[in-house]
Order: structure tokens, then C-alpha cells, then sequence
């Protein structure tokens, strides 16, 4: 059995693929003040679902992938680990004097950001390696020995150590934690190169510093769930759902705390490209709509884009990460009249307390949640699965009071304005992301997750010309699910910073080589055999003039070849022409850092395929819902889990599950595919 | 029958404005990422010193795709001036180009393309990219040069002339500015790019022509514009009506040593203000002048700043700032005064005299000063590295205090707050002979107030190279620091010295061709950010912060602060 639970800021998600490859989910509310709670209540009720119980069920899982929220909310809450930074003399205030940027360059009265590292704990020693990695001024061990005494005096629970050129030479970095080995204190310790082997002292010990900073509470929060999933019989190791879209084992996943600050989203990303794999989908792009925000991804040939950093409010984070944006648009997005008098929607969200007004838990904003249900595009009895009641009155109030009656309009025509400007701004988000990579949206596939997700896929679609939009059936639990097809994954890391045209192919074969080697035991040691274990293989290039590098991939046969690197150069070229449309033919290549992402594979993930029935879908309906669209038509409705694979439909018509509702509109139709996915297409296309 | 119709469109307005916004909004944004993703100059495409405006028929700004505030308030003059010369001549197939301070442009790297969106034989739209070019010609590359006392030293002046017309591109005009330009291919790469760009927006006009038809596009044009209009009058509304008097400085004319005075008398009406600059002196023969446009976006960007409603504003809010100026003068030129520091010297101290200016009308909403622009340049030889010219753009020193927050360390100044990161200093290292001895914040460089300033910070760099080497210093502000405000203290200004065998060679913010040795240091301390409100005000917890923290000396906490415990 392979299970993967994914903690959520509002529910905790849990899927489960038992050994005849049926698949078997549950949603419970999360659990903050100690998710693992949530997370063992979660786990009791799936395996309910699956006529087992608890203890029956954990001893037959062999894969067990987890994803939470903890490391995120201790850096946006600013509830991480007391740190101390031990540092090169002359540079203790780098982490506060920043890169020099500022995020939001008009509101110019924002408090600044507070460093995660007060000043007084930030203790410099001397030392000194240059530039190509020779030490200049040796470590002075006494200056460390009371700069740690220092430390522990002050109650640091976390320690980083950011000495210059240390990508270069870590031998200084490397002797603190010796020495820090030798004393009685025993803090997490964060080395700059060891979390961001390479240049930039802002960028590591930036980085350093948020994985010292969440590593005590992640490790904490996993100890206590491992401990407790130990005592009830889980036998298989705890995985950890990385930002990479990848996991690692328990232990390597707290010293690397840092991999899972921005991992929320990366499960639903994984989900997506699964599918577009299934779905032989070159170019698919997902966007999962929740209670406050709108992630957007886009999968190439059934690869998640990367970024190689991640800005989290002023805070850079220089790992590895799937290249996830955020819409300030969800269910929760209040509606308002900004100070122009024109209808905005969000950012500001009702979140999950009080929510939108129909929760009628206080909120007195109207939400696009209140809009929806106005619109009767949700209802009470299907939201949820009937068990949170709707008041549709309260939305009604809120729409009147903050929206219709200040623009002297009906509830319904304010309701399906903020409908109306909820898909704009997801099209115009997904956009932004098509064009911005040089690419056109009509050659790609939309793929709809999340609660709100399928109230707009056919409008998003229709907006962008693009031709189909699937939305699958487990459309709330497919962050987790997403995490069943991810494979242990290690990152590595040197720089090269040479002219490409300096540079033989040997040259570019040894710092390979070398990270191979350390990817080889790592995966070795948590017992991948050699056929389970593949690489790829980036060199980040630019043109010297440049700043930013564009990823060329390198193959294992590229690095067989003798002599000059020509063909790396072709690379590079033909990955800018495709970003910017031209080359520069006579500038230098610059290869500024090589890395090897290092796969351990898991057991692969194979969903349930489904017989085609007819096409007729009416076993599936379920009555019908006034739906306001200018004026009330009368909608079928249908049960998503009663739809079989081959059934059609004919918009207008919506789609109700436990956990989400898909509207087609009247120029649409769908069918439901051998996953039974719902595909969303005009009607035209309607094969 | 006519009421129900005028109804309906009522009705239909509320949401067709609203996602009609967003559109406009995210066009904008594609003529910015068109760019980016074609430009040919590899500085371009990764500083991305361009923006991007959507204009209805009458040149007015309704979308904007902002990445360098200065460009946003003066691309409309530019537009007006294109359309104006070319009133009557201009068809769907024209793309007007110029860059001409005195034909509504700002300086002269900064190059604006036009092109007009026409509908039923109709001007509907304009959409304009301006973008800064790596190099326009003049005495020094890049435009900056200190020596210029013409704006023929600066460049290439382009007034409005047509790039392309029912021809298509007009290769002469285009092949003419590149031979005028010492990156000829770039700027010919860049040039076909910003054309690609405006095209792509006009497309995409076009289609939101056929999808909403022009009366509804009309109309949603007049109602963002007057939105901007009325957020912007209830903010004046706010403040306290009377006449503020205020003036701010450049450290010298460019000529003379002597500081230049910027005065400026801002009235505040019910929900209106004037923003007098007839006093200043007259324009000067270097590159501080401020052509209107660039004056004009000064202001805009003062008042943009002073409100909370940044998204809803746009030229609309202009029609409540009323500005006037003497023709001549530092902030409205005449041919043939030198231009090209006018979007960050000049800028920073045109903002700077209007916030100032505001503390009467608007305590709660005003900022300190922040340190101005500071940058040097070292130029020289070494085996195996060849010639090199290093560019110092780190440690930009403190921004001012506000009435609820301390200013912010190393984001600089008024015109660009926080614009393009920094190189890191490990790069600096491995890239030229220097070593990096210090870069930390300093002890006592923030203006003191109820909120401090923003630290000032120290680079301390050691010349290692095996020979010579030249040192130019460009910088505003080691004469005039920042000021403080609501009683804050001013922080102190930029300093640059060398130390040389335990002497200390003090320079100034236009120390040229200074010799320095191997071994040298040089130093540059940053500005700090003025401070707001009385200090004896500071919550003495945070006193005592900032003592623990060394924001601040003993002496300051006992002085300034009043500190007794």
C-alpha cells in the first residue's frame, strides 16, 4: 500500500493506493496546534474507508509521503528557532543589508524586514579563504570557542555559518561544527555550503538561514509524527514532500529544513504532470484554486518547470523549487469597491475564520465563495458534501451591502461580476506565465484542481482559446495524490565560473563525476540499487555581459565526448533563441555552476483505468439548480462519482462532487475519460 | 426604451469594468514580457529599465505595466508630443519613435515607440514601450558624463520621427540611429524588439476592440481614468489645507562647488494642490537640468507615494496636481541644456522638496530623506584580465523614517527605491583584483527620531591590482545629507576617502581620475535615512535596542535620544 497525506492549511488530505491499485481518499480539518494530531485522525479514517483499521492498515504500507505546511508557517509566522551566526569579520550585518531590492518599490512607508538573526547574535571571527579557495587568514579556533560560548549563552537554538568563498572551500565551515562537536551545546547547525554551494554570501547564508530557522520545528513536529506512526505499526520509512517536487528520508529531510518551506504546492504540480504523462499532454498548465490564492504551474513533456530561488514576502530562499506563482484569487478573495469606486477582488481573503459570509461564522465581506452560491453555481446540500450549511442570506446581505448596492446593482448581477472577474484574473495569470517563457497558451492543456478550481475552468479556457480542460476526478485530494508520484530526490551543486570556449568536455566531466559519486551513496545508503538510480545533469549558462543564467541540459552522453564543448555552446544557444528569439554570436558563454539532481525511484504510481459505458450521463443526475447567468436558467446537475467513463454532457450543466463543482456553460460540453477525469471542451469539439 | 438601454449598460458596466481593467492591466504586462523576452542588449533583458503604457485616443494613461517609476508619469508627454506632431498624419500601420527631452521626453537613453490603435477610422488607443539603451552616443559611453554642457555632448536627439508606416520599417530611420550609437547591433536588436512589443499590445487591443466593442471600451477608459481622479482628490481631502514652503538640494550645479537650491511652494486646496517650482534658479550647463516631463513625473511620484491607494491611481490622478514652472529654469529647460541626470540626481531632489514640503499638510504620511544616488567606477589593467572597468553599485545607503516605521538599509534613493539588486561581493572578488575588506552598517549614520532612519553602510575595499589604476567617483550627496522630519534628525551624508599607509585621502562626489595604488583602501560610507518625530519620543525599549544592537553610540542613546537608565 502507498499512502500520501498532505497537511493543508484548512484540511488535512490523505490518499491511499492499496495493493489491487484501488484508490481510497479522505479529507479531515487540520489540526495547527500540532498537525500530527489531524494527521493520525486523518490516517484512522481512511483506513475506516478501506474496512481496516488503523493498525492493520500502517504495517502494510510500504511508501508513506508527507507533506505539511510546518516549515512554512514557521518562517511566515515568524515562529522559527532562536539563531546565532558565526561569520567572516567585517561581514556580520550581510543578512541585513540584503541584495539591496525591495519588493513593492511604491509603498514606500512599509516597516523593514526584520532579519532572522539579531544583530547582537551575529559574532564575527577572523578567517579568510579567497576567491579560488585558498586560505588566506586561518581560523582563528579560540575566536570560535567564545564566539560559541557566546551563542549558547544567549540561547541560540540554531547556529549558521556563513564564512566567504566557502562553495570554494568549506574547511572553515566544516571545523566549526567540529568544534562546536567537541563542546556540551549541541544546536541545529546550518552550513552556507553546504545548503547553497555556490557564490552570492546574501544568497547562502539568506538560504542558511531560513533552514537553521525551521530545521528545530520540523524536526520536532516529524520526530513526534514518526514516533507516533512507529507505535502504530508503520514499519516503511516517513518521506518528506520536498519544494523540488521531490522527497527525502525523515533525518536528511530536517538537516535540509529548507527544501520544504515552499513544498505546499509542489504535491498538486506532481499530480499534474502525472496526468499530462497519462494523458499524453506535452503542455499542460494547472492551476489549483484554494480559499486564498491561485497556484499556476506549467508542465513541459511531463516535467514541472524549476526555479532555481524563491522570494517568500523579503525572505530569498536559493533552493531548487518547482516554478509555482500565487494569484491572490480563491474562494475566500473578498470583493470589494476599491477607492475609484470599480469592483476589485481580493487580495485580502476571509480566510478560513471567519470565511466567506455564508459560512455565517461572522464574516460580513462578501467572498467569491458568497458570489458563487448566489449564482447557485454551489450549494448547500453538495459543498463539502453537505456538511457545512450555507447561508445564503448572509452572502446575499454582504454582496448588497459591499458590492450591488453601491454600484446599484441586484445581488445576482454583483454575484456573477466578481464570478466574471475571478476568471479574468486567473486567465490573465496564466498568461502572464505562458508568454513570459515564450510560449503560446493555445498549445496547452488546462488542468483544474483545488475546491474553486472547476467553477472556471470552462471560462478560463474559453478565455485563452485553449481547447481542453480536464478537471480530474480527485480534484481535492490531489496534492496528495500528486506526492505518490514523486521520487526521492538529491540536489547538488558546484560552481564552475569559466568562458565556456576555456572549458573542455573533461573539465565539466570531473565536478559531474564528483556529484555523482555523492549521489550514488546517499541514494545507496537508503537502499536504491544502482537500476532504481537516475541523474540529470544542468549547467547554468549566460552570456558574460549577463547576470541571469538560462539551464542547459547536459546528457550523460554529452559528457563521453573528447575536446572542445561546442555542442554545449549549441545548447545554450538554442535554449536562449527559444526564451528570446535571437543569440548574440559573438559574446562569450560564461558556465557559471553545474548541477546533478540525483533520483532514487519509488514504486510508480499506476491509477485505476475504467471500461468506457454509453454516453448517455442521466443515471448520474441530480435535479437541477436555478443558475444565474443574466437570468435564471434552470441547470442539471450531476453526481461526479456516478459519471462513468464515455458519458457526455451538454452545457449548461454542473458537476457536484464532495469537494468541488465544475460549471460547464451553455457553448460547453464534456466527457468523462477512462480515469474518469472530467474534459471540458466547446461543444463543437465534443467528439 | 432608451432608459431601459441606458440601464442595461449600466448594469453590464460594474462587471465589464472590472475584468475590462484587468485586461487592459495585463496587456500592459505583455508589452513589458514581449520585450524582456526579445530585447537584444544583454543589460536590458535582466535590468529591465523599461515600462510599458496603454493610452486611450486622447494620449491619457489607462494601464501600466510599471518597472521604473520615473518612466510612468513622463511617458504621457512624450505620447502627447508624438501625437501632436503627427496630428492628422498617423495611420494603423505607423510606429512613431523619439527620445528628445525637448519633444516630451526625459533623457536621451530613455527611447519611447508608439503605436496608434485605430477602429472605424477611429484613434481608440495608443500603446508606448520606453526602454533605456545600453548607449546613444555623446562624449561618454552609456550618456552619463559629467563633462557634457549641451545635450549635444549627450547623444542622439530623436524628435518624433515615423519607424515604420504603410511601408513597413523604415530602415533608413532605424539604420540612422544605430550608426549613432557605439553598440550599433544592440541597439538595433532592441529597437526591433520594442516594435515587436507594441505590436503584440495593439493585437491584443484590437481583439478587446472586437470583444467589448469601442463605447463600452470608451467608457471603460473614462471611468478608470476618473477613478484615479477621485481616489486622488479624497486623499487631498485629508490633508490640511494652506500654502507649505519647502526647498531641498543638489550638493553643486555640476559647475560651480556651490549647493543648488530646488524651492518649491505647494498649495493645498479642498481637493486639489499646485506645485509651484517658479523659484528656482536658472538651468545649468551639466546634466542635473529636468526637462518637464521628467519634473512632472518627480511630482506624480511624490503624491503617488504620500497615498495608500497605489493600484487605483493613474494620470486621472494628475487632473488634481496642478504644476508650474519657469521656462529656463533647472526644472523646465531649454535647448540646449544636458539632461541625462535627471531621472535619478535631479529626480531625487525634486521628490525630496515636495515630500518635504507636505510635512505641514500631511505629518502622518510624509518620509525622511533617503540617500541619494552613490556609485564609482575603477578602470584598469591587469595581465590575464585585460582592461576592466568595475562598476560599484552596492551599498546604497539608508531610506528615511516614516511616522509608524524605521527606514529601510541599502535601498537608496527616492527616484528607484530598492530598484536592481546588487552584484554579490564573491562575485566582485573572483572577477576583479579587489578584495573586499568590510561591507557592514555603521554606528550612528541614521537620522535619529521617534522612528530612525535607515543605516548607512560601510564598503571598505582593498586595490590589490599589480600597477595603477583610475578611480571616478559619480555621486550626489556627501555634502547634503538626508533630511529629517516631524523634528527627526537629518542622517549624515555619503563619504569616500583612500587610505593609503596609514593616511587618509578624503574625496568628494566628483573626485575624477583619482590615481589609486595596490594596497590602497577605499571607502565608501553610505548615507544614512533622516529620522521622524522628536527622539526623546523613541519607545525606550527601542532606544535601548538600538544601543544592544549598535544602531546607535552611547553618546547618540544620552544626547539625542535622552537615555537615562
Amino acid at each position: 500500500m502507498q499512502i500520501g497525506v498532505d497537511i493543508g492549511g484548512t484540511f488535512t488530505d490523505l490518499v491511499c493506493i492499496d495493493d489491487a491499485g484501488c484508490l481510497h481518499t479522505a479529507k479531515t480539518p487540520s489540526t495547527p496546534d500540532d498537525p500530527s494530531r489531524g494527521v493520525m485522525e486523518g490516517l484512522s479514517l481512511l483506513a475506516e474507508r478501506m474496512a481496516l483499521t488503523l493498525q492493520a492498515m500502517l504495517p502494510a504500507t510500504g511508501l508513506f509521503i508527507h507533506g505539511s505546511t510546518v516549515a512554512t508557517n514557521l518562517v511566515v509566522e515568524r515562529k522559527g528557532a532562536e539563531l546565532g551566526l558565526i561569520t567572516t569579520a567585517g561581514f556580520r550585518d550581510v543578512i541585513e543589508l540584503r541584495d539591496g531590492s525591495k519588493q513593492n518599490r511604491y509603498n514606500i512607508r512599509m516597516a523593514p524586514p526584520e532579519p532572522l538573526i539579531e544583530r547582537p547574535k551575529r559574532l564575527e571571527v577572523d578567517e579568510r579563504v579567497n576567491s579560488k579557495g585558498e586560505v588566506e587568514i586561518p581560523l582563528d579556533e579560540d575566536g570560535i570557542r567564545a564566539a560559541i560560548r557566546s551563542l549558547q549563552d544567549k540561547q541560540v537554538e540554531g547556529l549558521v555559518v556563513l564564512f566567504l568563498h566557502s562553495h570554494r572551500n568549506g574547511v572553515h565551515e566544516k571545523r566549526v561544527r567540529e568544534i562546536v562537536a567537541e563542546s556540551d551545546w549541541a544546536p541545529f547547525i546550518s552550513l552556507s555550503h553546504e545548503v547553497l554551494r555556490r557564490d552570492g554570501e546574501y544568497d547562502r547564508i539568506s538560504t542558511a538561514a531560513v533552514n537553521a530557522y525551521v530545521g528545530p520545528g520540523l524536526g520536532g513536529y516529524l520526530q513526534r509524527l514518526a514516533s507516533k506512526l512507529g507505535e502504530e505499526g508503520l514499519e516503511a520509512p516517513v518521506l518528506v514532500m520536498q519544494s523540488t517536487g521531490g522527497v527525502l528520508p525523515l533525518d536528511h529531510a530536517v538537516r535540509h529544513a529548507v527544501g520544504a518551506v515552499t513544498s505546499g504546492p509542489a504535491g498538486g504540480a506532481m499530480a499534474g504532470a502525472m496526468f499530462a504523462k497519462l494523458a499524453d499532454e506535452p503542455r499542460v498548465v494547472t492551476y489549483d484554486m484554494g480559499g486564498t490564492s491561485t497556484d499556476i504551474c506549467l508542465i513541459e513533456d511531463g516535467k514541472p518547470l524549476e526555479r532555481q530561488e524563491t522570494q517568500l514576502g523579503e525572505v530569498k530562499i536559493a533552493v531548487p523549487a518547482l516554478d509555482i506563482s500565487a494569484l491572490g484569487a480563491g474562494g475566500g478573495s473578498i470583493a470589494w469597491i476599491d477607492p475609484g469606486g470599480i469592483l476589485d477582488l481580493g487580495p485580502h481573503s476571509a480566510g478560513a475564520s471567519p470565511g466567506p459570509a455564508c459560512y455565517d461564522q461572522g464574516g460580513t465581506q462578501p467572498t467569491l465563495t458568497d458570489a458563487n452560491l448566489v449564482l447557485g453555481l454551489i450549494a448547500s446540500e453538495t459543498f463539502l458534501g453537505g456538511r457545512l450549511a450555507l447561508n445564503r442570506l448572509r452572502s446575499i446581505k454582504a454582496l448588497e451591502e459591499h458590492v450591488a448596492g453601491p454600484l446599484g446593482l441586484t445581488a445576482e448581477e454583483a454575484a456573477l461580476a466578481i464570478n466574471a472577474l475571478a476568471s479574468a484574473r486567473i486567465a490573465e495569470g496564466m498568461r502572464a506565465n505562458t508568454v513570459r517563457r515564450g510560449l503560446d497558451p493555445r498549445e496547452f492543456t488546462i488542468f483544474s484542481f483545488g475546491g474553486a478550481g472547476g467553477l472556471h475552468a470552462a471560462s478560463v479556457a474559453q478565455d485563452l482559446e485553449i481547447p481542453r480542460a480536464i478537471v480530474p476526478r480527485e480534484a481535492s485530494v490531489l496534492s496528495a495524490l500528486g506526492f505518490l508520484a514523486a521520487d526521492v530526490r538529491h540536489d547538488y551543486q558546484r560552481v564552475v565560473g569559466k568562458n565556456l570556449i576555456d572549458l573542455k568536455t573533461e573539465d565539466l566531466k570531473i565536478p559531474f563525476s564528483e556529484m555523482e559519486q555523492e549521489g550514488l551513496v546517499a541514494l545507496g545508503n537508503e537502499g536504491f540499487t544502482s537500476k532504481q538510480i537516475r541523474f540529470t545533469r544542468i549547467a547554468d549558462c549566460r552570456y558574460l555581459r549577463q547576470v541571469y543564467t538560462i539551464p542547459v541540459q547536459v546528457s550523460a552522453e554529452d559528457l563521453l565526448k573528447e575536446g572542445d564543448t561546442l555542442w554545449m555552446a549549441e545548447a545554450f544557444e538554442k535554449g536562449y533563441r527559444a526564451l528570446y528569439r535571437h543569440t548574440h554570436d559573438r559574446n562569450a558563454i560564461v558556465v557559471d555552476s553545474v548541477r546533478l539532481v540525483a533520483y532514487g525511484t519509488l514504486p510508480s504510481l499506476s491509477l485505476p483505468k475504467e471500461e468506457l459505458a454509453g454516453s448517455d450521463p442521466v443515471l448520474a443526475q441530480r435535479g437541477t439548480r436555478q443558475v444565474y447567468y443574466g437570468s435564471m436558467v434552470e441547470t442539471p446537475c450531476f453526481w461526479f462519482d456516478d459519471l462513468k467513463p464515455g458519458m457526455k454532457l451538454t452545457g449548461p450543466a454542473l458537476v457536484d462532487s464532495e469537494s468541488t463543482t465544475v460549471a460547464l456553460p451553455e457553448q460547453y460540453g464534456a466527457v468523462i475519460d477512462s480515469y474518469g477525469s472530467l474534459v471540458i471542451t466547446p461543444l463543437e469539439k465534443l467528439s | 426604451m432608451n432608459e431601459m438601454s441606458n440601464d442595461a449598460a449600466t448594469e453590464i458596466d460594474a462587471l465589464t469594468l472590472a475584468v475590462v481593467r484587468q485586461k487592459l492591466l495585463s496587456v500592459s504586462e505583455e508589452i513589458v514580457e514581449t520585450m524582456v523576452r526579445t530585447c537584444f542588449s544583454p543589460l536590458l533583458n535582466q535590468s529591465r529599465d523599461l515600462s510599458a503604457v496603454v493610452l486611450d485616443g486622447e494620449a491619457q494613461v489607462v494601464a501600466q505595466a510599471e518597472r521604473t517609476p520615473i518612466h510612468m508619469g513622463a511617458m504621457p508627454f512624450a505620447v502627447r508630443a508624438m501625437a501632436e506632431d503627427f496630428h492628422g498624419r498617423v495611420g494603423p500601420n505607423d510606429v512613431i519613435m523619439a527620445n528628445d527631452p525637448y519633444w516630451g521626453g526625459s533623457h536621451l537613453p530613455d527611447i519611447t515607440l508608439v503605436k496608434p490603435v485605430f477602429r472605424d477610422n477611429q484613434l481608440r488607443f495608443w500603446v508606448a514601450i520606453r526602454a533605456h539603451q545600453s548607449d546613444t552616443g555623446g562624449i561618454s559611453a552609456g550618456g552619463y558624463s559629467p563633462s557634457a554642457t549641451e545635450i549635444f555632448h549627450e547623444g542622439l536627439r530623436i524628435p518624433p520621427v515615423k519607424l515604420a508606416d504603410g511601408f513597413g520599417l523604415r530602415d533608413d530611420v532605424l539604420r540612422m540611429v544605430c550608426e549613432n550609437t557605439r553598440k550599433p547591433e544592440d541597439t538595433h536588436g532592441d529597437i526591433l524588439a520594442m516594435l515587436a512589443s507594441v505590436n503584440v499590445g495593439a493585437e491584443r487591443l484590437d481583439l478587446l476592440l472586437d470583444r467589448y466593442g469601442t463605447d463600452r471600451i470608451d467608457q471603460c477608459s473614462a471611468k478608470i481614468l476618473d477613478a484615479g481622479e477621485a481616489s486622488m482628490r479624497a486623499h487631498i481631502r485629508q490633508w490640511k489645507p494652506g500654502i507649505y514652503k519647502s526647498v531641498s538640494y543638489l550638493d553643486h550645479d555640476g559647475v560651480s562647488t556651490e549647493r543648488y537650491p530646488v524651492p518649491v511652494t505647494v498649495t493645498v486646496r479642498e481637493d486639489e494642490v499646485e506645485v509651484d517650482f517658479r523659484e528656482v534658479g536658472d538651468q545649468v550647463a551639466a546634466y542635473f537640468n529636468s526637462p518637464i516631463a521628467n519634473t512632472s513625473a518627480c511630482v506624480y511620484i511624490a503624491f503617488f507615494y504620500l497615498s495608500n491607494d497605489q493600484q487605483v491611481l493613474n494620470e486621472g490622478s494628475t487632473r488634481a496636481i496642478k504644476i508650474l514652472t519657469r521656462k529656463g529654469s533647472l526644472v523646465d529647460p531649454v535647448s540646449p541644456a544636458p539632461v541625462t541626470g535627471c531621472t535619478t540626481f535631479a529626480a531625487a531632489v525634486i521628490i525630496e522638496s515636495v515630500i518635504r514640503a507636505m510635512a505641514g499638510a500631511a505629518p502622518d504620511v510624509v518620509v525622511a530623506g533617503s540617500a541619494r544616488r552613490f556609485r564609482y567606477v575603477i578602470a584598469g589593467h591587469e595581465p590575464g584580465l585585460g582592461s576592466y572597468i568595475y562598476h560599484y553599485f552596492s551599498n546604497k545607503g539608508g531610506f528615511g523614517a516614516n511616522n509608524d516605521e524605521d527606514g529601510w538599509v541599502n535601498v537608496g534613493g527616492m527616484q528607484n527605491p530598492g530598484g536592481t539588486p546588487s552584484a554579490s561581493l564573491e562575485r566582485v572578488e573572483s572577477s576583479y583584483p579587489f578584495s573586499i575588506e568590510e561591507y557592514a552598517l555603521t554606528t550612528d549614520t541614521a537620522g535619529t527620531g521617534r522612528q530612525r532612519g535607515g543605516a548607512g553602510g560601510v564598503v571598505a575595499l582593498r586595490y590589490r591590482g599589480t600597477g595603477s589604476a583610475v578611480l571616478n567617483v559619480a555621486g550626489e550627496g556627501t555634502v547634503i545629507a538626508p533630511y529629517g522630519i516631524n523634528e527627526g534628525t537629518d542622517g549624515s551624508p555619503h563619504s569616500i576617502w583612500i587610505e593609503r599607509d596609514g593616511e587618509k585621502i578624503e574625496l568628494d562626489g566628483r573626485s575624477n581620475d583619482t590615481p589609486i595604488e595596490p594596497g590602497d583602501l577605499i571607502v565608501h560610507r553610505a548615507a544614512g535615512g533622516g529620522g521622524c518625530g522628536h527622539p526623546s519620543d523613541r519607545a525606550r525599549s527601542m532606544v535601548k535596542r538600538d544601543l544592544e544592537f549598535g544602531y546607535i553610540s552611547q553618546d547618540t542613546a544620552r544626547e539625542a535620544y535622552k537615555l537615562t537608565d
